[in-house]
């Protein structure tokens, strides 16, 4: 197998790790537009019926909670937890990649096992007791929602391990790998658009 | 010697509350002549509220400084300490189940059954939580229908019960949410607490006497661990710091209570009302379908219900029996 | 070393560490879990298990779902969503030539213009650099062709945009609410007269600039000018539903309809009425609204994972406590330590952007205020104005970065800076006049809520 070969097997398991964090990010991304939904409805019930719900704070927790618990991983594989990178920036690709490298084995695994072990444990009590949640009446489990957070864990772990392999073919090549594509920011969008391609506006009515 | 160090968090930032529990603490820091110190930590310091009973359990914290109504997520029998229905008695009452009514025994089976590895202490007994801060005087269980007020636990239940809409909303912020209207009426605990949160500013009527939370009291809980690690002396001093708390809470809060009610109403314009009987009458009935319905379905529940029932009973018996009727002779004297 | 010693080398070693780049929220956790077992460490492990048995992971693991559980930041994602359907709704380019023919008469007309959109598009959508590249594509060209000085220009947009983390509904905002305990309710209210004040100080430099010196900004030519009819009508459909949707948002929160979050839920869904309405609601710009959602969410509260742990551990150390102390012996009159504070809090702009800032620093200030007997809400409102600098302050003017990436060579980076200069003394001129006069801020919220009892 010749070196290019291997690195592009290696950019394939990368691309796939990347993908479920993606596929499981962008699954629980919709919680905002139930999050919208449900929030509405209630202060619809609330003034107009003079009825509030008993479950809507507790679904509006839940949902908000899932959603950037969950979204972890998928953010990680986009680069899309801020950096401090006003030095970083200008470090070689090289430097850059044996920085990271060092540092997700040194900072970030060691919180990640901590949230997938322990969490376990934390979310393994819940369930013993069932917890509910105390905000209302209505009661609503909570059990559920506390084991995402060693899901979550073991997700930015698997994460991780891409984080690692892209690290280490950087360090070989001295230029990062491409990610897999994903929608992204207007200003990060325009900025890499060829701006003298866009037509000039002209005011509405011309 | 080198002595040991607890860390404790209270759940309260400031506040009469906090008083309180810096007043255990310098108890327990005194007797124990330097061989123990417990460093009392404000609320969020190391953990959020919800999660003390756990960090306590787990030895993030060693003690906590609390009401049992704050892990009522893991068992509604918490709420029976402290925050439950009123059988005729008052939070002295409750203690005295505590301690000497198979209370505490119930307490540590519900312990022993959720698997928590805490010890606790119970103390101070409080008088019982005003009704509230309302926009206009309750005089009858219709004012209340499809009012938006804001309380918490096992009161949530029985105020819905009662035809109320209750609002979950977080503490900071009550005070404008009534002003806006968001709300239009919400509870807290006593005259001293609720005028440091400022309710005099945007509500003049406070209901005083209810039955939604007329018994609490605080729980002092240590990680059950360091607690037996420590010698027996210790433990001794832990305990006894707390009973002796119990009495002092009740001289220092209750004065201050009355002398905040009276700046209230003296300087800041607050009308002060007791909530009419048949409301109050109406709060029983509404707790009788709360606890019937939990009962159904939470066995352990109804047997420390049994366990309340007969003490008060018992004890009330005799004390409503031999009390003199304290208000006829107030009247006598204050008119 | 003792203890509060051990949390002073946290704070400066996370301070050092950050500068390797490596994404600031894990580092922050490390630093917490790191330190963390240190403050928990009991006994010389025996077993290989034993290494594992410490506190601090359980602690790691509440803190997570403290956050979770966290109903302040619940308007986070919200208010994102509402933003990135704002965004993406078609609506900049109408609102900026209305608006400019709309203060045609007015001496630099397209400056102003630029203000406007860039204040009233910055706050629905909160996003800024957003806005900045938006508007660098579309007002910028407009100004160059009329014959607009370059960095004049590129000011205006670069500090009309970063306007919308200040003017109410703002996702900043929620974010100090989470970190201080505050009510954001009354921290809406408190910023909605500085956010206006600091955006009609910008519009009156502009034109008194542009009146000493006319030719920074030279008159439309009348063949420019579209006929009245077409100026009112694009204004109705392009001002006009926006500001009303802000109005609605921020109105039922401090008319007391709704909580933030439930404000912003219906602002969300009133950004999607609003995108229908510009006949820009596909089902494609929704999946990217909310994956965008879904990233910028679990960016922001990931730090606040990373932060309490931090946090939790500094001050169980008794970090807090320590610097407390110092500060205190220190015998600083107030008004000293709300100088000291603001100028650390302006050098932290210059590297770091607002919520790094937020999250990570001004907790360390917060239990001072006590002592000092500062209002935790004009304290709030110090630092809100002043965050607007930390885009705006080179050598890392984020403001700035994003106007040249999208510009590229048609401006050098030292004009866009000579253009944000003013534009920095005015917010610090605010910052004075509301020093001077607290009422600015703190009079809107004690009318509304009832005096605010510390
Ligand atoms: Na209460
Ligand atoms: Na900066």
């Amino acid at each position: 197998m010749s070196r290019n070969e291997a690195e592009a097997r290696v950019l394939n398991i990368v691309h796939a790790i990347e993908g479920l964090s993606q596929w499981v990010g962008k699954a629980f991304g919709w919680c905002i537009l139930i999050l919208t939904f449900a929030v509405s409805y209630e202060v619809f019930v609330r003034y107009v019926l003079n009825n509030p719900t008993v479950w809507a704070f507790d679904v509006m927790v839940q949902m908000y909670g899932a959603l950037f618990l969950m979204s972890g991983a998928y953010a990680l594989a986009q680069d899309g937890h801020v950096r401090g990178d006003v030095l970083y920036r200008l470090f070689p690709v090289r430097a850059q990649a044996t920085i990271d490298f060092i540092l997700y084995l040194l900072f970030f695994f060691p919180g990640m096992m901590a949230l997938f072990w322990y969490g376990w444990e934390i979310a393994a009590d819940s369930w013993r007791y069932k917890e509910v949640s105390w905000n209302s009446p209505a009661r609503i489990q909570i059990y559920f929602f506390k084991t995402l957070i060693p899901v979550a864990g073991l997700l930015l772990m698997i994460q991780g391990v891409a984080e690692l392999m892209r690290c280490w073919m950087a360090m070989r090549s001295g230029q990062w790998p491409e990610r897999i594509d994903d929608v992204r920011e207007t200003e990060d969008m325009l900025i890499d658009m060829d701006t003298s391609a866009v037509p000039r506006p002209a005011p509405p009515g011309h | 010697q080198e002595g040991t160090t607890l860390k404790m968090q209270a759940a309260w930032g400031g506040g009469i509350f906090l008083e309180n529990a810096q007043s255990y603490v310098k108890r327990v820091n005194e007797m124990s002549g330097g061989k123990l110190k417990i460093d009392l930590l404000p609320v969020d310091s190391v953990v959020k509220t919800s999660q003390m009973q756990d960090a306590v359990h787990r030895g993030v914290l060693d003690a906590a400084h609390y009401v049992p109504a704050y892990w009522y997520s893991k068992s509604k029998t918490a709420s029976l300490f402290g925050t439950g229905p009123c059988f005729g008695w008052s939070s002295q009452e409750v203690l005295g189940w505590v301690y000497y009514g198979g209370g505490q025994e119930l307490f540590d089976e519900l312990m022993a059954s959720l698997g928590l590895n805490v010890v606790s202490f119970f103390n101070s007994p409080m008088p019982a939580q005003p009704f509230g801060w309302f926009k206009k005087q309750v005089t009858s269980t219709e004012d209340i229908k499809g009012m938006k007020y804001r309380t918490v636990g096992l009161a949530a239940d029985v105020l819905l019960e009662m035809g109320m809409s209750v609002v979950q909303l977080p503490g900071g912020e009550i005070q404008p949410a009534m002003k806006s209207g968001l709300i239009d009426a919400a509870e807290f605990n006593n005259p001293t607490s609720d005028r440091d949160f400022g309710m005099q500013d945007v509500s003049k009527i406070y209901m005083l006497a209810s039955y939604h939370q007329s018994q609490e009291f605080f729980e002092v809980t240590f990680n059950k661990k360091k607690y037996e690690s420590l010698a027996p002396e210790l433990q001794a001093i832990l305990k006894y710091a707390s009973e002796a708390e119990n009495s002092n809470f009740y001289w220092h809060n209750t004065l201050r209570y009355a002398n905040d009610l009276r700046t209230l109403q003296d300087e800041q314009g607050v009308a002060v009302y007791r909530t009419p009987d048949d409301v109050m009458a109406a709060q029983l009935d509404a707790w009788d379908i709360v606890v019937n319905r939990i009962s159904g379905e939470d066995p352990f529940f109804a047997k420390v219900i049994e366990s309340q029932k007969a003490y008060a009973k018992n004890v009330m018996g005799y004390l409503n029996l031999n009390q003199p009727d304290y208000k006829q002779a107030y009247k006598h004297y204050y008119g | 070393m003792t203890d509060p010693q051990v949390a002073i080398l946290m704070l400066c070693m996370f301070i050092v560490l950050v500068l390797l780049g490596f994404p600031i929220a894990f580092t922050l956790l490390a630093m917490g879990v790191g330190f963390g077992y240190y403050a928990y460490y009991t006994d010389v492990p025996h077993t290989f298990a034993d290494l594992f048995s410490n506190n601090i992971f359980y602690l790691l693991n509440q803190n997570t779902y403290s956050v979770m559980e966290n109903d302040t930041l619940v308007a986070i994602p919200l208010f994102l969503f509402m933003g990135y359907v704002v965004e993406r709704a078609n609506i900049v380019d109408r609102l900026f030539f209305s608006l400019y023919m709309a203060a045609r008469n007015l001496p630099g007309a397209l400056a102003v213009a630029a203000l406007l959109t860039c204040a009233v598009f910055s706050t629905a959508s909160g996003i800024v650099g957003a806005v900045v590249t938006l508007m660098g594509l579309l007002a910028y060209p407009a100004m160059a062709n009329a014959g607009y000085q370059r960095s004049f220009a590129a000011g205006v947009i670069c500090a009309g945009g970063t306007l919308g983390i200040l003017i109410p509904p703002s996702i900043m905002l929620i974010v100090y609410a989470a970190i201080g305990n505050l009510s954001p309710l009354r921290l809406y209210a408190a910023a909605v007269f500085p956010g206006l004040l600091l955006a009609g100080l910008y519009i009156v430099y502009v034109i008194v600039r542009v009146l000493i010196n006319p030719s920074l900004a030279p008159k439309p030519r009348d063949e420019d000018v579209p006929p009245k009819r077409q100026i009112y009508l694009d204004l109705l459909i392009s001002f006009v539903p926006l500001t009303v949707l802000i109005a609605l948002v921020l109105g039922s929160i401090l008319g007391g309809l709704a909580t933030p979050a439930e404000a912003a839920a219906m602002g969300a869904l009133g950004g999607l009425v609003l995108a229908a309405f510009y006949r820009s609601l596909t089902w494609d710009k929704v999946k990217q609204s909310v994956f965008l959602t879904a990233k910028a969410t679990a960016m922001v509260c990931w730090l606040f994972v990373g932060s309490w742990t931090f946090a939790s551990v500094f001050s169980f150390l008794g970090g807090h406590d320590i610097i407390k102390d110092w500060v205190e012996h220190m015998q600083l009159e107030p008004w000293q330590f709300l100088v000291l504070a603001q100028l650390i809090i302006f050098l932290l702009g210059w590297p770091l952007e607002w919520s790094e800032i937020l999250i990570i620093f001004v907790p360390i200030f917060l239990p001072m205020l006590d002592h000092f007997g500062v209002n935790p809400y004009f304290f709030a409102m110090l630092v809100a104005l002043n965050l607007q600098t930390s885009f705006l302050t080179p050598p890392m003017a984020m403001s700035a970065y994003y106007l040249k990436g999208v510009l590229k060579k048609q401006i050098e980076l030292i004009e866009i800076f000579r253009g944000l200069m003013p534009y920095l003394a005015i917010v610090i001129f605010c910052m004075v006049l509301m020093y001077q006069f607290p009422g600015i801020a703190l009079w809107l919220p004690d009318f509304l809520f009832g005096v605010y009892v510390p």
